[in-house]
């Protein structure tokens, strides 16, 4: 019990952490920030109810007021701005990829966590932000998806190193990544 | 941890919490079914001059963090230009923006232990399920503890990448990232069964 | 191997200041640092750190600057890559590869060097520690030590005119201790190690024994060590634990 909380506290303060790190720049130098990648990995290391319970926790500080989203912002108004749905839906989508996780289980681990990290961190998460983004802007479907679709190939970028990340944690800490065991 | 309360002082810190949530909810509700331009125009205004009146240091510190959505309102407008509905567009974005600044109001006037007084509050309906809530507020606390701890164990590895290269930190930092948090998070775990457990 | 042949290294602080969140935490440093050996000792919490990430450029003072051979640290970070290196006090701090051939491998690969150059000085580096059955060896099953040394060979690598050691004993055990100390004296490089435990500096060229941001004494390490040490048991006999900081 003492160890699933403080995985659970941990991975959230992680997620918080990745927000304050500068930008990481990939190979074709593009900076991306990392927060969204954490609340991939939280699914893809701790499991589904674990993941997404620490991404909860996460989000529940941001409400309470602490700058802990990327680019240090925070407080209740993030509820209702624009991308509000993207960070309702990080708890959501960090149990989605927790959940097609553990469903993979007898798939190679990279290559599973990658998986997961698109349908749960990719699809769920842009239902469920791009929903919050039609209600704050009164827009349709298509063309909000035109806006949002400039930030998916980023994305996938961000489910293929979720998926090399847990496979070098599953070597580095094998007892740790929960959703393997 | 540094929260968004103001540091100014403002009559609305001694407010319930509670109240001042439920305001906020129902005015974002209000919001979304008004429709008419110029109401929306004055909600905002009206919004604005409630940043004044704590002083010019709330005003300035209440803007700034509005500051993120103006490429949200300069494509709504522009988008609605195209579509030659220009009066819809300012509406959404009005509404948008005060819908966020009265969020903001509630959370700049609002410490962090009232919030959490309301966690507790919103939480106490669970404990007949048993569902043991004074894990939520420990968890809550470590989360609080460990952001800077990470933060800085981050910052320290971005400089050993610094220390050996010219270029940004790349994502190979992550993989010794996560491997520092996973053993915190096993001494936290063995901190706390050592005192008791949970 | 590094060149003995060149020119005395020259670090130079001038006028080094820097203020963390409104706090000072070094105060209008000014000094010539030639010798080979340098000791810079002091309490936790005095501002060592700080100037060992000042010293390898890696934070920008607040006013001032620091110069190796002539080279802003802080400003020219490739001259800086060329001419220092640092050793972090926590090598989980530091290393970010799996493996000890990667570690070793990057700094050379950000260098610019061929894929057959990086080879080269890995396997050089390693067999000069006599250590080559390392190259494949996972970093997260060597001990603490062990970790410690793959930090030091992926900074020699580099072959740095100027290597800053951030109290680089803390939490090895008395045989490791020696080994470091003896693998340190071999190194041709000026070394800047900063320490809160004297018995470290004892046969250095010169020492600077900073406080609260301020350099108390520099000199002779017999006559700096000697007056730190006075000073220190004197605070130990006092109860200065319960005064909190700021």
């Amino acid at each position: 019990m003492e160890r699933n909380i403080a995985l659970i506290a941990v991975f959230a303060a992680l997620v918080a952490a990745l927000g304050l790190l500068p930008p990481l720049m990939l190979a074709s130098g593009i900076p991306v920030t990392a927060q969204s990648l954490g609340v991939m990995l939280c699914g893809t290391v701790l499991g589904a109810r674990r993941g997404g319970l620490a991404v909860l926790l996460f989000v529940a500080l941001v409400a309470l007021g602490l700058p802990l989203l990327s680019g240090g912002r925070g407080g209740l108004g993030v509820f209702a701005s624009p991308t509000a749905g993207f960070v309702v839906g990080f708890p959501i989508a960090a149990f989605a990829t927790g959940f097609v996780m553990e469903r993979l289980s007898r798939m190679n681990i990279g290559v599973a966590a990658g998986l997961a990290s698109v349908l749960g961190g990719i699809v769920v998460l842009y239902i469920i932000g791009m929903l919050g983004f039609m209600l704050v802007l009164s827009k349709g479907p298509v063309e909000t998806l035109m806006i949002l679709g400039v930030y998916i190939p980023g994305d996938l970028i961000k489910a293929v190193l979720a998926g090399v990340i847990t496979a070098g944690l599953a070597r580095a800490r094998p007892q740790s990544v929960l959703s393997r065991s | 941890m540094i929260s968004l309360t103001s540091p100014v002082e403002t009559r609305a810190h001694r407010w319930p919490a509670a109240v001042k949530l439920g305001a906020l909810a129902m005015a974002t509700v209000g919001l979304f079914t008004l429709q008419d331009v110029l109401l929306h125009a004055g909600c905002l205004v009206a919004v604005l001059l409630v940043y004044l009146l704590p002083g010019q240091v709330f005003f300035r510190a209440g803007l700034g963090r509005l500051r993120g959505l103006w490429i949200f309102a300069v494509l709504i407008i522009g988008w609605h230009l195209v579509t030659s509905d220009l009066v819809a567009g300012v509406v959404i974005a009005c509404r948008m923006a005060t819908a966020v600044a009265l969020a903001n109001l509630v959370t700049m006037t609002t410490r962090l232990s009232d919030m959490m007084a309301v966690v507790r509050w919103l939480l106490a309906p669970l404990r007949p399920l048993g569902v043991k809530t004074a894990r939520v507020e420990l968890a809550m606390a470590l989360v609080i503890r460990f952001t800077p701890v990470l933060a800085l164990k981050g910052q320290m590895l971005t400089q050993a990448w610094r220390a050996r290269s010219r270029r940004r930190p790349g994502w190979r930092i992550l993989v010794p990232f996560a491997v520092l948090a996973i053993d915190d998070a096993e001494r936290v775990a063995e901190a706390l069964r050592a005192r008791g457990g949970v | 191997m590094k060149d003995m042949s060149r020119q005395h290294t020259v670090i130079s602080l001038e006028d080094l200041s820097f203020v963390a969140d409104g706090k000072p935490v070094l105060s209008d440093l000014t000094f010539d640092l030639t010798e080979r050996r340098i000791g810079i000792v002091g309490r936790n919490g005095t501002g060592k750190t700080t100037l060992a990430r000042m010293i390898s450029g890696l934070v920008a003072p607040t006013a001032g600057r620091v110069r190796i051979n002539g080279s802003d640290v802080a400003r020219d970070r490739r001259a800086a890559l060329r001419e220092v290196g640092i050793l972090f006090q926590n090598p989980d701090h530091q290393i970010i590869f799996p493996t000890v051939e990667e570690e070793i491998a990057f700094g050379l690969q950000q260098a610019g060097q061929s894929p057959a150059q990086v080879q080269s000085g890995v396997a050089e580096i390693l067999a000069r520690f006599d250590k080559s059955h390392w190259a494949q060896a996972a970093i997260h099953q060597l001990s603490q030590g062990q970790r410690q040394l793959v930090c030091l060979m992926s900074v020699l690598a580099m072959t740095p005119s100027v290597i800053v050691l951030d109290e680089p004993f803390a939490g090895l055990d008395i045989p490791t201790t020696l080994q470091l100390t003896r693998v340190l004296d071999s190194v041709a490089a000026t070394l800047v190690l900063i320490t809160h435990d004297p018995v470290h500096l004892r046969r250095y060229d010169r020492v600077l024994w900073l406080d609260d941001g301020q350099a108390v004494q520099d000199g002779a390490a017999a006559v700096v060590l000697d007056a730190f040490t006075a000073r220190m048991q004197q605070i130990g006999d006092g109860d200065d634990l319960s005064d909190l900081a700021g």
